[in-house]
């Protein structure tokens, strides 16, 4: 220690410098090209790229400059690589735009000139000069000056990286068992890649599985899904491991370490036909979630009879252990009332994660009296009376004296649009209702009044509005009402219900219903938070994950290897969440089919005689990509390269400068400053 | 209409609901009846029923404890209902008082055997029904035509050919067996479905304490003895529901053991739990075993044909 550190404090410039430009001391001197960019008119219409390019052919090292159009364009980048080749140019400098849109595609460029594609540098006169000062250009073109002056001074130190290869795991896991869930299950499974799909509850399907109807179609639910839910559990590169959580997920992209505890069922998956006999010999009943506890079902059973997987489960919090189901089941052996939570690791190369979404319980929202008044509904319960294998076998029927209504009033944004509430549009709402009415209508024709209480009719996929016209023809009335003053009253005796509501122009309308559906707000996933916390992606304002980009990269997370699809991501209906299960399945792919996994060799590098091991950096990394291990006695920061995203905090905390950043080092940097200030300094002077 | 879970409690009653859509769980105490004794407590498989003390306030009689249930816990299987000594618990799933526990073979009833033979009850309706602590004899008497009377007013061979109709309230009945002992021999007979003991300890036991004699609903049970101001037991009609012992403020001044419950047969686990927490491990054991080697008799039975062995 006293040694290391008479070390520092006597040498530190001679230490670090050496480190640092080792490179470059073997390296040949700088051949440096300077390409400006003139963007169209988004540069050139306010810099003097003249003289800017002139002026770049001034700066030491510098042996070539020239403006160009569009150099990201096809004929661009040839004459670039035609420039280099022939110029013998050894470092690259770009004028353009941001290195975040375009560094990739000249790093490409670079490296088809047969040039090490870190020997390359931007410098954004676009979004730092051009956009900013568009008023001054005099002043802007000097900027941009001082910034190319930059980049050419980091040029010229710049060394050669490679990239760094990563094994890949041809696993994928699949977070969540709704139908984004299982297209993107089945569409990895297709290709070949084995698939783990981790599902909360004890079956897959999500909320499609729990539908009646779906729009605009009509076609019924459960039998357009439930082939699907087969197939996945057939499926032989599929492993649905279902009633478990994700405890914990370290590694990167192409090596994910999950943590996953399977819950006990105390029925042993692999002994158990399904048969439901044990069901049967149970005595006990609870209220069933999936009829959103219109119902019942049994201590020992499955909460819908397509379930898949179709293991039965005992809920030990009403089960009395009576052990009539032991008798039940018999020779079968099925039944173990000593199962223990069991733990898995699973080694995957990707993960897409499909959790879905949440439902709003409206009891708060006062006027709508939901909770007070028996018959007033929520679309998810409606769908459970409407659906025939539900708990009333389809019929539709007060929960107050168990009639059949004569009129039934929907009434939309009840939670959602509501800036006290969830400010988003739930997206699927009003179609769903839109279907929810053409089946009462069809059903019953003149024997049933329906309102539909809206603000703004939503139908703008294929299919939608012609389905708002089918509802209107079917006689549907329609009452366009404020989001404000609505509310809702019960009459104590017929136990039957009015609501009142307030056109735009402010004229009071109201309507007598014998029965109330509420269409309550799609909210995140109750687990969302855990799940963003486990897998370390960020979560948005709404609760709903945040995508990498929202429109070009719309199912990537923040996470190289991690995917988004479905209502997590944000609220869509069951078309869009196919698909986007489909485009997450495709984009793991990309991943998955690699053989190695490639990081960008931007990552901290720990000089392990300086390390003291003293854990600063590991506490300052927010990718949990640093860690202090132990080599031989001493312990030492270590760099997962995997996770590491070259964000430079550890080398900026650490406090004996151990750590650096590949072309980014303190020298590099301490360079640039010094080139941008060089000519200030003059200037005063 | 989300699902209600929904609980009530007045001075009559303690009152527990699921309300779904479809169906309907209630759960009613009734607190005339219930007497704050251990069984419910011990019975229910979830836990859900529990005992609080009421605060003793001096120079006023103690009072019994209160029966508390566990919304959160209870899931309306039945069991407290079926094994309430006195009936006071009712559990009804939509209005009907059908229990699948019951239907199921997953909890016994008790046994409670009870006979009256109507000819040799004492012509005087007073009489007759006073004996029962509870009330729970109803005596009735009728004339060839089916009319009531009272056979006060009837002269002597009137009153020989009235009808006399006995009614016993058996559902809320603990079988104490004092109307046995009590009315002329041979008029009732009842077979107690709980058997134990009950001791004082009487060097623990607090003088000038009643509480437990105060609360308990058999008169005759407990006694308070004329020497040393004590409370004894009298076993003989003690039906071992543990009323006295709830409310005991000395631990072990009271020692209640049940060793048998009289019961139809069944085959459950619940039973079994409840039937180790009602009387010990010991004796749940025993009547495992019991059922073990009859089910070994019976099979051994089956196989060697031995079917004349039945009626020996």
């Amino acid at each position: 220690m006293p040694r290391r550190a008479r070390k520092k404090a006597e040498a530190p410039e001679k230490e670090k410098r050496s480190r640092q430009t080792k490179p470059k001391a073997k390296a040949e001197t700088p051949r440096i090209g300077v390409f400006v960019c003139q963007c169209g008119s988004n540069i050139a219409s306010v810099i003097d790229v003249d003289a800017l390019t002139k002026y770049a052919k001034t700066l030491r090292n510098v042996v070539h400059a020239e403006n160009m159009n569009y150099p990201c364009s096809h004929e661009g980048q040839e004459a670039m690589i035609a420039t280099i080749k022939g110029k013998k140019l050894n470092r690259v400098v770009v004028a353009g735009c941001s290195p975040r849109l375009y560094e990739p595609t000249f790093q490409r460029c670079v490296s088809q000139a047969e040039l090490n594609p870190w020997l390359f540098e931007m410098a954004n006169i676009r979004e730092f000069a051009s956009y900013c000062h568009q008023s001054t250009p005099a002043e802007a073109t000097e900027k941009a000056k001082d910034t190319v002056r930059m980049a050419v001074a980091k040029a010229r130190l710049l060394e050669p990286l490679k990239p760094i290869e990563l094994p890949m795991a041809k696993k994928v896991m699949v977070v969540g068992g709704g139908i984004a869930g299982i297209n993107a299950a089945l569409d990895l499974a297709d290709m070949g890649f084995k698939v783990y799909m981790v599902e909360k509850t004890e079956t897959i399907g999500g909320y499609m599985a729990l539908l009646d109807k779906t729009f605009p179609t009509l076609d019924c639910s459960i039998c357009i899904e439930g082939p699907k839910m087969v197939d996945v559990g057939r499926h032989p590169n599929i492993e649905i491991i279902s009633y478990a959580d994700i405890l914990k997920v370290d590694g990167y992209a192409g090596n994910f370490k999950v943590k996953v505890r399977k819950n006990p069922r105390y029925v042993i998956a692999a002994n158990c036909t399904g048969c439901g006999e044990c069901r049967d010999a149970c005595p006990i009943e609870y209220p069933n979630y999936a009829d959103m506890y219109l119902g019942v079902r049994k201590a020992i059973s499955i909460p819908f009879g397509q379930a898949v997987p179709l293991t039965h489960t005992i809920n030990r919090d009403y089960c009395i252990e009576c052990y009539k189901c032991v008798d039940a089941c018999g020779a079968r052996q099925a039944i173990n009332f000593d199962q223990k939570p069991e733990e898995v690791e699973l080694n995957v190369g990707a993960i897409v994660v499909t959790i879905g979404y949440g439902m709003y319980n409206p009891k708060d929202l006062e006027w709508t009296g939901y909770g007070k008044f028996s018959n007033v509904f929520t679309a998810l319960e409606f769908e459970r009376l409407i659906l025939a294998a539900g708990p009333t076998g389809g019929k539709v029927v007060r929960a107050s004296d168990g009639q059949k209504p004569h009129s039934v009033a929907f009434i939309q944004c009840v939670g959602s649009r509501d800036i006290n509430r969830y400010e988003y549009c739930s997206s699927f709402c009003c179609m769903y209702t839109l279907k929810h009415a053409v089946m009462l209508k069809e059903k019953y024709r003149e024997a049933i009044e329906v309102y539909v209480f809206y603000n703004d009719m939503r139908s703008n996929f294929k299919g939608y509005e012609e389905f708002f016209n089918r509802a209107q023809k079917s006689g549907v009335k329609f009452i366009r009402v404020k989001l404000e003053n609505r509310r809702i009253t019960e009459d104590a005796q017929t136990k039957s219900l009015t609501v009142y509501g307030e056109t735009e122009d402010g004229k009071p309308v109201s309507a007598e219903a014998d029965m109330v559906v509420l269409a309550n707000a799609a909210v995140p996933a109750e687990t969302g938070r855990e799940v963003a916390r486990i897998l370390n992606i960020p979560l948005g304002k709404d609760g709903f994950f945040v995508e990498c980009q929202p429109k070009i990269r719309p199912t990537d997370t923040d996470v190289p290897g991690i995917f988004l699809a479905g209502a997590c991501q944000g609220l869509k209906d069951i078309p869009y969440s196919v698909a986007q299960g489909s485009a997450a399945a495709a984009q793991a792919a990309c991943v998955l089919s690699k053989d190695s996994w490639t990081v960008e060799p931007l990552v901290a590098r720990v000089n392990e005689e300086l390390c003291s091991g003293c854990g600063v950096c590991e506490s300052a990394c927010s990718y949990r990509a640093i860690n202090v291990e132990k080599v031989g006695e001493k312990p030492v920061a270590k760099v997962v390269e995997g996770l590491c995203r070259g964000c430079g905090i550890c080398s900026s905390a650490c406090p004996m400068d151990a750590i650096t950043m590949p072309n980014y080092s303190d020298n590099q940097i301490l360079t640039q400053i010094q080139a941008v200030m060089e000519k200030r300094v003059r200037k005063r002077e | 209409m989300p699902l209600k879970v929904l609980k009530e409690e007045t001075a009559e009653s303690l009152m527990l609901e699921w309300v779904l859509h479809v169906k309907n769980y209630k759960l009613t105490v009734n607190k005339n009846k219930c007497v704050g004794c251990q069984i419910c407590t011990l019975a229910c498989p979830k836990e859900a029923v529990t005992l609080e003390k009421h605060p003793k306030i001096q120079g006023e009689k103690a009072q019994k404890a209160r029966v508390d249930i566990d919304l959160t816990k209870c899931n309306f299987c039945g069991i407290c209902d079926v094994s309430c000594p006195y009936g006071a618990i009712n559990v009804t799933v939509d209005g009907k008082h059908l229990l699948s526990v019951l239907e199921k073979q997953s909890f016994p009833q008790l046994v409670r055997d009870i006979k009256a033979d109507a000819h040799k009850f004492p012509l005087d309706r007073e009489k007759s029904e006073v004996v029962c602590p509870l009330k729970l004899i109803k005596v009735s008497f009728l004339t060839a035509d089916g009319k009531t009377v009272d056979p006060s007013s009837l002269s002597e061979s009137e009153r020989q050919r009235l009808n006399v109709k006995v009614d016993v309230d058996k559902e809320h009945c603990p079988c104490c067996g004092i109307c046995e002992v009590k009315l002329p021999n041979g008029a009732m007979y009842v077979h107690k479905f709980l058997s134990g003991k009950l001791s004082i300890n009487t060097t623990k036991c607090p003088e000038g304490c009643t509480d437990c004699l105060d609360v308990c609903p058999i008169t005759g049970a407990l006694y308070l003895s004329d020497s040393n101001s004590k409370v004894h037991v009298n076993e003989m009609f003690c039906v071992y529901c543990g009323a006295c012992k709830a409310v005991c403020p000395v631990d072990d001044a009271l020692e209640l053991k049940r060793t048998h419950i009289n019961h139809t047969p069944v085959r459950s686990g619940a039973w079994n739990k409840a039937l180790e927490r009602l009387t010990s491990s010991t004796e749940m054991s025993k009547e495992l075993k019991t059922k073990g080697s009859l089910k070994a008799r019976e099979s051994v039975r089956k196989r060697v044909g031995l079917k004349g062995e039945e009626n020996a």
